[in-house]
């Protein structure tokens, strides 16, 4: 049996046997290459899911919003088994009210490409779910530091560089609404009163945004790429968050979505944290 | 009006004159899509493409505009913003043509006119470009439109192989184009020629047209809760599209100088509907995603007599949770008509 | 010209504008020892008293320099001495992915500094103060996030 075919058979059997209220997986979209969201809640509906390298969208975005219906089975990939797992630490879902299906991936394709974040992804494989629908797929060599090239650049380079890149914003949130962590009620760019950041794509409120945007991604960001993706800017959203993340890593030894047991990053602290940069 | 023709060597002489009296704006290259930027030159242009990443409704309607200028102490004393400039728009697709002029009704025609809106209209040229080769999300003729459409153009070219066909459609656009040779009749069969391919590599064929009378009756309906699912309500598609426009008016001030200035709005952000008591009539994400599918097919049609879609695929294309406003539009009509 | 970047024309040197949040318990009276104990120092800061260096936001700090700040100062009590016993841990690892991001988009090191000064430490905060304010007059007046005039 296809991984297919044995997601949509467990689908079948787990929304009949009313275990879960509903499946939140992946099906083709309209057009050639596209996937679109399912949200599976009848048996008969379950043969329209599908798994393969279309499957872009961070699903985990999802489940703060429809966990209000009931116990939710939910397809995930290495990246959206982390974004759950980041969920699970801020108590944003509740892991009785879950069944992880895991599958394996090998990438996400956009426009035929490899998309990006993918190309360094470091856990294809699901790191919690409830059962296995296929195979894993094998764990590939750790990819070379992405930031590398960017970081040998002058600061007068980087910065250009990322002025350019957030120079395209429109501000339309995307980048925010795909994300996982992206819960908050009311965003710090939506709040109005006082009003933090100019609603103006002039000036510096797009850099404000982006730089506190990566900063609310630290310790928190499994870099999934979805923000980049789903940008249609096509700005460098992941160029931040690898950065937050590598700066999370390599002072805390901390990396998100991995142990739902230990405290997010920012939200911990070790005495003997470096401190060189403080006087 | 006369039909002439315009050598690639003209049209390179053409836009160096207009640049000289005033802007030109035409696609250019960006990363791997094209947007309207100013140019100077034909050769800074990439014509070739199907649509910009954003319409061309910026250079009339921009995503932040300065209404006017004020000294904080004072308050009675506004200034207004720069008129803006002329502005020649080349290379305009004919989705995003017919999108400027569904914006004509919303912005000039209902009897209140928009100042802001009017200024920049009022010293536009838009110079289109007959679409040969559709994009798989294009559907222009579904709503009413075609590849080779010249409804809210001054000057429809049409490629003819280094050689293009101008069409003048208003005293504007013919005066562009006044001291070029008129077109013979092969060069008018074989725009026909191209026009009737392009039409027939549009393959999308939804029908709106009965669409509006059963959307007057779905307010209610468990369908948009369904459809609405995938929505993450960010407000790309409204950002792309060549005919939302929305806006949100905010003050700016520092050290005593402030400006009003409006910025485009969107009716997926939770901010949009949000009353000043804090009641929210539209919090839940599907009244936002309805929102917007009645706006384009429903409310438009009873505003302004005409669905506010105009095809040019670019929600379709933008949307990252991959939701296809034909499949919405497809689905609703299924579920509606029973 | 902003007056942030405002020459000292008598003397011809740059004067730059820094904002210090200073933590209640700790470096706000340090601050106030060297007030009261005539600590010389230069008049570059302008104090915004929190009650806790784990009080400040990372937004505050890009605020500052977005509203015309030529630098930003950050001072707490000493780890180990917080009142609030770990405000200023959580604060430090907050402060530290800020200031390295700072660094990677290129904003100049030193634009934006930390330190902890205890309250008996009122020769400390002078010095704290005379340094970052000669760090910042070497960078100059701040550009990269100012936001110079409305639109």
């Amino acid at each position: 049996m296809s991984r297919e075919e044995q997601l949509r058979k467990r689908a079948k059997e787990l929304l009949a046997g009313k275990e879960v209220v509903m499946v939140l997986g992946y099906r083709a979209g309209r057009r050639p290459g596209t996937a679109t969201p399912a949200f599976i809640t009848r048996p008969e509906d379950a043969d329209s899911l599908v798994f393969d390298d279309r499957c872009g969208a961070n699903l985990a975005a999802y489940l703060p919003r429809v966990k209000h219906l009931g116990k939710i089975a939910v397809v995930a990939k290495g990246c959206d088994s982390r974004s759950i797992v980041t969920l699970l630490k801020e108590k944003q879902l509740d892991r009785n009210q879950l069944v992880i299906l895991g599958v394996g991936c090998d990438g996400v394709k956009e426009q035929g490409r490899l998309s990006d974040s993918c190309a360094t992804c470091a856990y294809p494989n699901p790191v919690v779910c409830d059962e296995m629908v296929g195979d894993k797929v094998a764990e590939r060599e750790s990819a070379a530091d992405p930031l590398a090239e960017f970081e040998k650049l002058a600061p007068e380079e980087r910065w250009q560089a990322l002025a350019e890149e957030v120079s395209r914003c429109i501000r339309c949130y995307a980048c925010r609404q795909v994300c996982p962590n992206c819960y908050c009620p009311t965003c710090f760019v939506d709040a109005g009163s006082p009003q933090w950041v100019g609603k103006t794509t002039a000036g510096s409120d797009n850099m404000m945004f982006h730089l506190m945007r990566a900063m609310h991604m630290a310790g928190r960001c499994v870099e999934c790429g979805a923000c980049s993706r789903g940008c249609p800017m096509g700005i460098d959203l992941m160029k931040f968050n690898r950065k937050v993340a590598k700066t999370v890593k390599d002072r805390f030894g901390a990396v998100a979505g991995l142990n739902p047991d230990e405290p997010p990053a920012l939200a911990a602290f070790d005495p003997n944290d470096k401190q060189e940069f403080i006087r | 009006m006369t039909q002439r023709i315009v050598t690639a060597a003209d049209l390179d002489k053409l836009v160096a004159g207009w640049a000289k009296s005033g802007a030109v704006y035409a696609p250019v290259e960006v990363k791997d899509w094209t947007e309207f930027r100013r140019i100077v030159s034909l050769a800074e242009t990439d014509l070739t493409r199907v649509n910009t990443k954003l319409s061309a409704r910026g250079l009339l309607f921009p995503h932040c505009e300065t209404m006017f200028r004020f000294e904080a102490s004072r308050p009675d004393k506004a200034q207004e913003a720069d008129e803006p400039e002329t502005q020649v728009v080349l290379g305009v697709r004919s989705c995003d043509a017919a999108g400027i002029a569904v914006l004509d009704k919303f912005f000039s025609g209902q009897g209140e006119t928009d100042t802001y809106y009017q200024r920049r209209r009022d010293r536009t040229t838009l110079v289109g470009l007959s679409c040969h080769a559709p994009a798989d999300t294009c559907f222009c003729s579904a709503v009413g439109g075609s590849p080779t459409g010249t409804r809210g153009l001054d000057l429809l070219l049409t490629d003819l192989g280094g050689r293009y066909l101008a069409e003048p459609l208003t005293d504007k656009g013919a005066a562009l184009v006044k001291d070029m040779p008129e077109a013979s009749a092969s060069d008018l069969a074989k725009k026909a020629e191209l026009a009737d391919r392009a039409e027939a590599a549009i393959t999308e064929r939804i029908d709106t047209r009965k669409l509006k009378g059963l959307l007057d009756t779905a307010d209610g309906n468990p369908i948009w809760e369904e459809l609405s699912l995938p929505c993450v309500n960010c407000g790309a598609c409204t950002f792309v599209c060549p005919t939302c426009h929305c806006f949100d008016i905010t003050d700016e001030t520092r050290k005593g100088k402030g400006a009003r200035i409006r910025v485009w709005d969107t009716c997926q952000s939770c901010t949009y509907s949000q009353h000043a008591s804090g009641h929210n009539p539209r919090l839940a994400p599907s009244a936002r995603f309805r929102n917007r599918t009645m706006d384009k097919f429903r409310y438009t049609v009873d505003q302004v007599g005409e669905v506010s879609c105009v095809g040019c695929g670019r929600c379709i294309r933008e949307c990252p949770a991959g939701i296809d406003i034909c499949e919405t539009v497809e689905r609703l009509m299924l579920a509606l008509v029973k | 010209m902003p007056e942030a970047a405002a020459t000292n024309p008598a003397a011809g040197v740059f004067e730059p504008k820094i904002v210090a949040f200073l933590c209640n318990w700790c470096s706000y009276a340090g601050a106030d020892l060297a007030g009261i104990s005539r600590i010389q120092y230069p008049p570059s800061i302008r104090v915004i008293r929190v009650p806790c260096s784990g009080r400040v936001d990372p937004f505050f700090i890009l605020k500052a320099l977005q509203s015309g700040a030529d630098g930003v100062l950050v001072s707490g009590c000493h780890p180990g001495d917080c009142h609030y016993l770990t405000g200023n841990y959580v604060a430090r690892r907050r402060f530290a992915v800020l200031n390295d991001l700072l660094e990677f988009a290129g904003i100049d090191p030193g634009r934006v500094s930390f330190s902890w000064v205890s309250a008996a430490e009122g020769e400390r905060f002078a010095e704290v103060v005379r340094d970052v304010t000669e760090k910042v007059r070497q960078l100059g007046p701040n550009r990269k996030l100012l936001k110079e005039e409305v639109a």
